[in-house]
């Protein structure tokens, strides 16, 4: 059976804590810029937590919105690379060939979310904490862009695992690495052509709402609104 | 590879130094391949015992084998190893559930971090110059035990001091042993962001000398009078596990989430109603509450948890809504809104922590929210609170039991040692131990620890990194990391059944260091005498064996079959809990069942009715106009992980500054004293200044200033040392009225622009909230 990977972030549970972007981190090899870097905006994270602030005091109100890479359908990013580097796998997600991008950045433009970034420096990791890299993903270098996988890695070892005990995958016997930290289970990650499955049902919720819809990038990624007190305005 | 296995290797490794004979010292492949079952490429998951905060929680460890450069028997070698590669949760673990917060997480830098300290050090220049030279064990325990010798010969034992970080593990109670066979005074803990103000609040009110558990996923409304319980307060992986449950986990119910902080915090930015109030009247404002429902529910007021308030018993006269208005305020009509909404939606919970609890009235604070919960607990059909319930102790002998003794008020305990040495007192200390603390940074300054300890004649510490305290040192006995040790930590709070928390090393030691426990342990027993019988253990591992057997009759989690199995199975479960099932045990799923032990309310200790006194701030508000609201940060907690590079890099997530302090001020502040996003701000208090970059933030009260701790470190590894500023080097040394706990939130400070600041914030994301348009 084919598989359509999928997120559900669910608005109302997510507390704006950060563990799925240190989670991120530890998982999928993403070095720290250091405060000079930082301070020109050359951080990678491939999730972040955005927040919004409204009102003013003694009225001020913030949410929180962790972002991701949307694993478009219809990704701006894939048919502007000159290379070929940026490509849609068979089961759908936004691929990134390190060895094939020359660092044009013409992705990074495209993508109306901002989730692709850019290696502005070799990445280093003062010994010994490069002990803790995870050999099952490939370290990015300077002048590559790199964004979310949605832990590729994850999916191809729970197949080819699944293969070899001739069995289907089973929902929930893997998940990426952010939803498996996140403490309030904001984050719900799987097959979206399994109708029985958790992001399946989430998704058919009436809260259920795409980012940047009206761009018609058809993201994997679906957002669940936060909910009211009792209906109530906020 | 069985557990047994595991340990003789790990006895094989301390014993290397044959390969001395072997040639040359340098960078040679060191011999000594480690028998473990591990594939290259395929990972193993481990237990473990998360160390970065007191909640207990548990660890898979991912081990992959790899090739490290490790000390061995003095000399650096290659070696293929089992490398921890990333912590997630313990799935079966009841208090996290195999999920885990972003400072746990970051457990594998604590491993890996650069400036650990490789070996042991003496001092080598003038004390506080940071020069120490490495030494071999042999010598480093000599020295500390001739010290030891030399007291104990004098008639001296009870000059002896150990101060520790917060721990409620077996390190604790072989710490309390050896000290009492020594001779010495119990050892004293020192921590910033202590709770012992709600710890004895719970004590008066419900007879638990605890931190409570919640169990919010039942929850219908919820008010948070300052309580960060979504970050950094208490056991924060299981209060958000409650928290989406109370959200999502029920169809057709969501329960609201009232804050009430003139500051936003992480967990006011979820809330549904965010109230501010002013510093030190929260119980004010908690009693308004209950007055209003006091007067549609007259029986409350016989409530034994009420009686410890004045006027409880006639129904709170003094807390009008006219008069809570002006004191706290929150308008009159809000106050009888949120009384009339928590009748309507029991159960209904109220949570007290952080700044409330440190103000010079911090006990009438958490007095009145206890109250409070009693009253509306006496609405439900159980007629108690039972969403508020305390995590019942393991079985364990009374020998064994002190792991989970309460520190008695910390503050006032860090202050009577600093007067004893300053002072010259009979007994004051001439060698004090270090460990897990670092009261240098954490403390006032007019406590004067600094000059306490620089006037101590010897200091041995046994921190793996070197801080702004051990630097102090004359001896360093570098303690290995949690993930090389074996650890064991007993939760307080987060979880309803009784909870021990176990695991054995998950790696090998990188460097060449041992663990504090075994070192405690091979001093005893050179010390020899009363020290050495009371420590009889030849190693930690077979102290904690002894220690957590008698749970195998306890039934629970285990079910084994001979007492060495119970140990293995306790190793490879991560610990043992009272209930076989962890889901179970999660108070938000499944009908409720009583905790064992865990009942909420039991018979208060008496004491006197406690009536409001206006909190005490130092400095006027002519000259010192703004509140300073030192905060616990999600990438620092309360402080201590400030040397994680991962850490200095996680955006904050209300302003996402990273890699250094700021100072959070409302814009028409802002605005009225000319301070732009950015600039160089002045903070100066009366026990003296500091500066960093000024933060605009809407979600902080006009006469409030807030600035997150952890910064500032002198000495904390490459990635803190001298990077930002510490605002507990201007707090005032106020102390809570009744229990002498720290009262953090009680300094005033005024601003001054002095020029350009740097202030690093996340870029990236879009200039507004998005619009939401549903699917269907």
């Amino acid at each position: 059976m084919d598989h359509k990977w999928s997120m559900v972030v669910d608005l109302d549970r997510c507390t704006g804590c950060e563990a799925c972007v240190v989670a991120c981190r530890a998982e999928n090899n993403v070095p720290t810029a250091g405060e000079d870097e930082a301070a020109r905006g050359r951080v990678i994270h491939w999730i972040r937590v955005e927040r919004y602030w409204e009102g003013e005091f003694p009225n001020p109100r913030v949410r929180f919105r962790p972002v991701l890479c949307q694993q478009c359908d219809a990704a701006p990013c894939e048919p502007v690379c000159p290379t070929y580097a940026s490509y849609h796998t068979p089961e759908g997600l936004n691929a990134q060939i390190y060895n094939r991008c020359i660092g044009t950045r013409y992705c990074g433009n495209a993508c109306p979310y901002t989730v692709r970034y850019f290696n502005f420096f070799n990445p280093v990791w003062d010994k010994p904490l490069h002990l803790q890299l995870n050999p099952d993903v490939s370290i990015r270098q300077v002048g590559i862009m790199e964004k979310c996988t949605f832990c590729v890695q994850r999916i191809k070892a729970a197949e080819i695992q699944a293969k070899a005990e001739k069995r289907d995958l089973i929902e929930g016997e893997f998940t990426t690495a952010c939803a498996q930290a996140c403490p309030p289970k904001a984050l719900v990650f799987g097959d979206l052509n399994d109708p029985q499955s958790e992001v399946s049902r989430l998704n058919r919720s009436n809260r259920a709402t795409k980012l940047l819809e009206e761009v018609g990038t058809r993201p994997s990624v679906t957002y669940l609104e936060r909910g009211t007190w009792r209906g109530e305005k906020t | 590879m069985d557990r047994r296995d595991f340990i003789k290797i790990s006895a094989i490794a301390g014993t290397t130094a044959a390969l001395d004979g072997c040639g040359q010292p340098e960078h040679q492949l060191i011999r000594f391949v480690p028998e473990e079952d591990l594939v290259p490429g395929v990972a193993a998951w481990k237990p473990g015992v998360c160390a970065h905060c007191s909640a207990g929680c548990g660890l898979l460890v991912r081990v992959m084998p790899g090739e490290a450069e490790v000390v061995r028997g003095n000399k650096v070698g290659l070696i293929q190893m089992g490398l921890a590669k990333k912590l997630e949760g313990n799935p079966g673990h009841p208090v996290n559930r195999g999920k885990l917060c972003p400072r746990g997480q970051a457990g594998v830098q604590s491993l890996y971090h650069p400036d650990r300290i490789r070996g042991p050090l003496k001092r080598s220049g003038a004390r506080g110059s940071g020069s120490f030279e490495e030494i071999g064990w042999d010598e480093a325990l000599g020295t500390l035990v001739s010290h030891l010798t030399t007291l104990r010969k004098g008639d001296g034992a009870s000059s002896l001091a150990f101060l520790i970080g917060p721990m409620r593990s077996q390190r604790r109670a072989l710490i309390e042993r050896f000290l009492r066979a020594f001779g010495a005074p119990p050892p004293v803990t020192s921590e910033l962001f202590d709770d012992a103000v709600l710890r004895r609040a719970n004590a008066l009110s419900f007879g638990h000398t605890q931190l409570p558990t919640f169990d919010l996923g039942r929850v219908n409304y919820l008010v948070s009078f300052g309580s960060d319980f979504l970050g950094t307060w208490n056991s924060p992986a299981s209060q958000a596990i409650g928290y989406g449950e109370m959200r999502q986990g029920h169809s057709g119910r969501r329960a609201k989430l009232v804050q009430i902080e003139p500051r936003m915090s992480l967990t006011g930015a979820s809330a549904d109603e965010w109230i501010p109030c002013r510093l030190g009247y929260e119980g004010v404002l908690a009693l308004g509450i209950a007055r209003e429902l006091l007067a549609k529910f007259p029986e409350a007021k016989t409530l034994a948890a009420g009686r410890l308030l004045a006027g409880w018993s006639d129904g709170l006269p003094d807390y009008a809504p006219a008069s809570i208005e002006r004191l706290t305020g929150v308008p009159a009509m809000t106050v009888a809104r949120l009384a009339s909404e928590i009748a309507e939606n029991v159960p209904a919970l109220s949570l007290i922590s952080g700044a409330p609890l440190a103000g010079t009235n911090g006990l009438f604070n958490a007095l009145s929210v206890n109250a409070l919960n009693a009253l509306v607990g006496a609405l439900t059909p159980t007629g108690e609170p039972d969403v508020l319930q305390f995590t019942p102790n393991a079985p364990l002998a009374p020998d064994f039991a002190a792991a989970t003794a309460e520190s008695p008020g910390c503050f006032s305990a860090v202050e009577a040692l600093v007067r004893e040495i300053l002072l010259d007192q009979p007994h004051a200390p001439q060698v004090l131990l270090l460990y897990g603390t670092n009261p240098v940074f954490a403390m006032p300054p007019q406590s004067q620890v600094r000059a306490a300890l620089e006037k101590v004649p010897f200091i041995a510490s046994f921190d793996g990194i070197l801080d702004d305290s051990s630097a102090l040192a004359d001896l360093i006995l570098p303690d290995h990391s949690p993930l090389e040790s074996w650890v064991d930590q007993i939760p307080e709070s987060g979880t309803t059944v009784e909870t021990v928390s176990l695991a054995p090393p998950a790696v090998y030691p990188l460097h060449d260091t041992r663990a504090m426990p075994g070192v405690l342990l091979e001093v005893a027993h050179r010390l020899g005498g009363e020290v050495a019988d009371a420590l009889p253990w030849k190693t930690f591992d077979e102290m904690l064996k002894a220690a957590y057997a008698p749970l195998m009759k306890a039934g629970g989690s285990i079910a084994a079959t001979s007492e060495d199995d119970f140990w293995e199975k306790m190793q490879s479960q991560g610990g043992w809990w009272g209930q076989a099932d962890p889901e179970a045990a999660q108070p938000a799923v499944g009908p409720r069942r009583r905790a064992k032990r865990g009942k909420a309310v039991s018979t208060p200790a008496p004491h006197a009715p406690l009536a409001f006194q206006p909190p005490e701030f130092d400095g006027s508000e002519t000259d010192f106009p703004f509140h300073l609201l030192p905060f616990a940060t999600q990438a620092f907690g309360d402080g201590t992980l400030a040397h994680l590079p991962w850490m200095q890099e996680l955006p904050d997530p209300l302003t996402t500054a990273m890699w250094g302090s700021w100072v959070e001020i409302n814009p028409r502040t802002a605005e009225a004293r000319g301070i732009r996003q950015g600039d160089l701000i002045e903070l100066t208090s009366p026990q003296g200044s500091l500066r960093a970059p000024a933060l605009l933030t809407p979600g902080i009260a006009p006469d409030v200033i807030a600035m997150p701790v952890g910064q500032g470190h002198e000495n904390y590894g490459r990635y803190a040392s001298h990077r930002g500023a510490n605002p507990i080097s201007i707090l005032s040394p106020k102390k809570e009225a009744e229990t002498g706990a720290l009262a953090w939130a009680a300094t005033r400070v005024r601003i001054a622009r002095v020029g350009e600041g740097k202030l690093v914030l996340f870029a990236g994301g879009m200039s507004r909230f998005p619009e939401e348009k549903g699917l269907r």
